[in-house]
């Protein structure tokens, strides 16, 4: 594994681990009655989130952020424990208080929410602690990650953030809770990865601005060959998701294979990695017809010059603004389809 | 699930139609489509593209056969062309069909060099659907299908039959009409009437007990849709195919210079919007995708050269349908059992 240091892996609910929909009113509601057995998960994220407890030898933490309202957690703790996931910490939004002060755009709004959260959390966290965040693609979550990383590491100039939070329309407690948490904070730089589930299939360009340490992922097989990578799984676990997806999730082989292909075609796992995941397939006891049908999804390519894969720091008020026009593009749209409809 | 091969570089439009189409298939996760061509120029368009990754992948190679190329020379010195590789990639059962936008001969061709002919087949056919005023089949389909129109130029009495056997098993699998009309086109109804390759193609056909076969059709008897499968050689095929797409457009052509004209004219085509729109729609050539080429073991389907990617992605779709229906063992087995009986 990479390191002896504590893990600290951060997931939000809705869309990451949960195959939430609340695109519209009904959607919400229905939602909202939910059983908790009746709750699907995203396919393979709970093997996931078991398995980075498992091969982490004890040092891995789980918190969930959620932008669920708090009325919520007795369904999704019965939920989570239904899943067999041992969580550390769990935090909910305070939907309701938010209504009752006339805090209308702080209900939908995510960086005055997830930000300060984010912070705290991290106070309560050992300085040592690395940390791989896990998002969606339906709110701003590689935005506010990436802020939060930047944050953490000291990266971000203070008339950046204030120009960030004014973009965003962060409240006056918020912006406090957020340079509160800053101050006690050490300087400090954990954040290794972000993963982003990409529920809405949105282009992975918009996310090349945050730069390497965010990668897009259409399913959780290509979010474990990125944990490969990183040291945060271990070669056989990446096996035994395969084949809970194919098992459980109607994952075909040639969709594993094609979701390898992509990931490794867009770097989320280097070329040596996945030469050195076959080899430890083998040895693992993995079949060799399967492991020599990646290697050929591996060889199907040209020789890519190598990209730019340096960290650097994201504009983010423009990147905010750009964010923001994107969501009322969509949302335009989608009340165009529902006027069609 | 079927698996198409998209030819990502045939087409006038370079990679980025066959991309956008690729990705757009990919999202309705019913077929997967594996994009040859330029990985530099395909990953381009792609990272742009809302797609699911569990539905598309991508063999890379940087040779292509240029619209202008002769097919022979340029497969010759190209082994690696994306429409060789394509088809490389079905008859090895990686993918189940494959689809192109690029040189019609040069598809062809790579075909004929990869892929087997079915047993009985000399010469294979470039089918096409067009619109009629009839509807057949359980999916009231308004299209007919006419073959050949552009693979073979000149046919013999044993290429046209066995072409009325493909198209027939073209039409029971795709339109789902189980006993199509099959018809030859000539210059009369009359059997003796036509070409000494129709008149014996005919005799033939006449005696032939698996076919509805329903004598000759004249080109006046094509929109109306007295056959379901037309058959004739590429030659004629392709000059009336292009006929029918000249007279609808020079159809909307018209209309647009009466709206212009009068305001009379401007209000009654104001009130026949709707028609015009489903006339436009039923006739344009975008919304059938490609012309499949029947007689090979596996299945190529031809796009137009400047399709963009609504018109890819109907051939993917049409592909795919051949596919989920087996159309070539339909085909393959109906060609034995007319071959038995004839022996």
């Amino acid at each position: 594994m990479a390191t002896a240091k504590p893990h600290i892996f951060r997931w939000d609910l809705d869309k990451t681990y949960l195959a939430t929909e609340f695109d519209s009113l009904r959607d919400l509601l229905r939602t909202a009655m939910q059983r908790p057995a009746d709750k699907a998960n995203v396919p393979g994220s709970a093997e996931l989130l078991r398995a980075l407890r498992g091969d982490s030898g004890g040092r891995a933490q789980v918190f969930f952020i959620s932008g669920s309202p708090r009325q919520m957690r007795g369904v999704l703790s019965e939920k989570l424990a239904l899943d067999g996931i041992h969580y550390d910490g769990f935090i909910l939004k305070d939907n309701l208080g938010n209504l009752l002060r006339g805090r209308f755009r702080a209900v939908k709004e995510q960086i005055g929410y997830k930000l300060p959260a984010l912070l705290d959390a991290r106070t309560k966290a050992p300085l040592a602690a690395e940390e791989t965040l896990f998002g969606d693609d339906a709110e701003r979550d590689a935005f506010v990650y990436s802020l939060y990383a930047d944050l953490l590491a000291e990266r971000v100039p203070p008339d950046v953030l204030e120009r960030v939070l004014d973009t965003a329309g962060v409240y006056p407690d918020q912006r406090e809770a957020i340079y509160g948490a800053l101050d006690r904070l050490e300087p400090c730089d954990p954040v290794r990865r972000v993963i982003i589930h990409l529920d809405r299939k949105s282009p992975p360009i918009r996310f090349e601005a945050y730069g390497p340490r965010v990668v897009p992922v259409y399913n959780y097989f290509q979010a474990a060959l990125v944990l490969y990578e990183d040291g945060r799984l271990l070669p056989e676990t990446i096996g035994r998701l395969g084949t809970a997806l194919h098992a459980e999730h109607g994952f075909t082989l040639p969709m594993l294979l094609r979701s390898f292909q992509d990931v490794l075609r867009r770097g989320g796992i280097s070329y040596d990695a996945a030469r050195k995941l076959g080899g430890q397939a083998l040895r693992a006891g993995i079949d060799r017809e399967v492991v020599e049908l990646f290697a050929r999804e591996a060889s199907d390519r040209s020789v890519m010059p190598a990209r730019d894969r340096s960290q650097g720091v994201p504009d983010y008020p423009s990147l905010l603004e750009r964010e923001q026009q994107r969501h009322r593009i969509e949302k335009a749209r989608r009340k165009k389809r529902r006027r069609w409809l | 699930m079927a698996t198409i091969a998209l030819d990502a570089m045939g087409g006038d439009h370079g990679a980025a139609p066959a991309v956008r189409a690729a990705a757009r298939i990919s999202l309705e996760r019913k077929a997967a489509v594996v994009v040859v061509g330029d990985q530099h120029q395909i990953e381009s368009a792609l990272r742009r593209t809302r797609y699911d990754a569990a539905f598309l992948s991508i063999v890379h190679t940087d040779q292509v056969v240029d619209m202008a190329e002769s097919p022979r020379k340029a497969l010759d010195a190209k082994p690696e062309a994306s429409i060789l590789v394509g088809a490389r990639l079905v008859a090895d059962g990686r993918a189940d069909a494959l689809v192109s936008a690029g040189n019609t001969g040069a598809s062809i061709l790579a075909c004929a060099r990869t892929f087997e002919r079915l047993p009985g087949v000399n010469r294979t056919a470039l089918a096409a659907v067009y619109p009629t005023e009839r509807r057949r089949g359980s999916n009231d389909d308004p299209f007919a299908l006419m073959l050949d129109v552009g693979a073979t130029l000149d046919a013999d009495a044993d290429t046209l039959v066995a072409f009325a056997h493909m198209g027939a098993a073209y039409a029971a699998r795709i339109s789902k009409n189980p006993r199509p009309r099959v018809a030859l086109l000539s210059n009369g109804e009359e059997p003796f009437k036509g070409s000494p390759a129709i008149v014996e193609a005919h005799r033939r056909l006449a005696a032939d007990t698996h076919l509805n076969f329903v004598g000759n059709v004249e080109g006046v008897d094509l929109p109306r849709g007295k056959a379901d499968v037309v058959v004739t050689d590429g030659f004629t095929g392709n000059v009336v195919l292009k006929m029918l797409e000249g007279i609808s457009e020079t159809v909307v052509d018209l209309a647009r210079y009466a709206y212009r004209s009068k305001l009379v004219w401007r209000i009654g085509l104001g009130l026949l919007r709707g028609g015009i729109v489903q006339l436009k729609q039923l006739t344009d050539w975008k919304q059938y995708g490609g012309a499949p080429i029947l007689g090979f073991d596996h299945l190529f389907i031809k796009a137009h050269g400047r399709s963009n990617d609504r018109a890819l992605g109907n051939a993917i779709k049409v592909a795919h349908r051949a596919v989920e229906s087996d159309l070539c063992r339909e085909m393959g087995e109906r060609l034995a059992t007319a071959l038995g009986d004839a022996d």
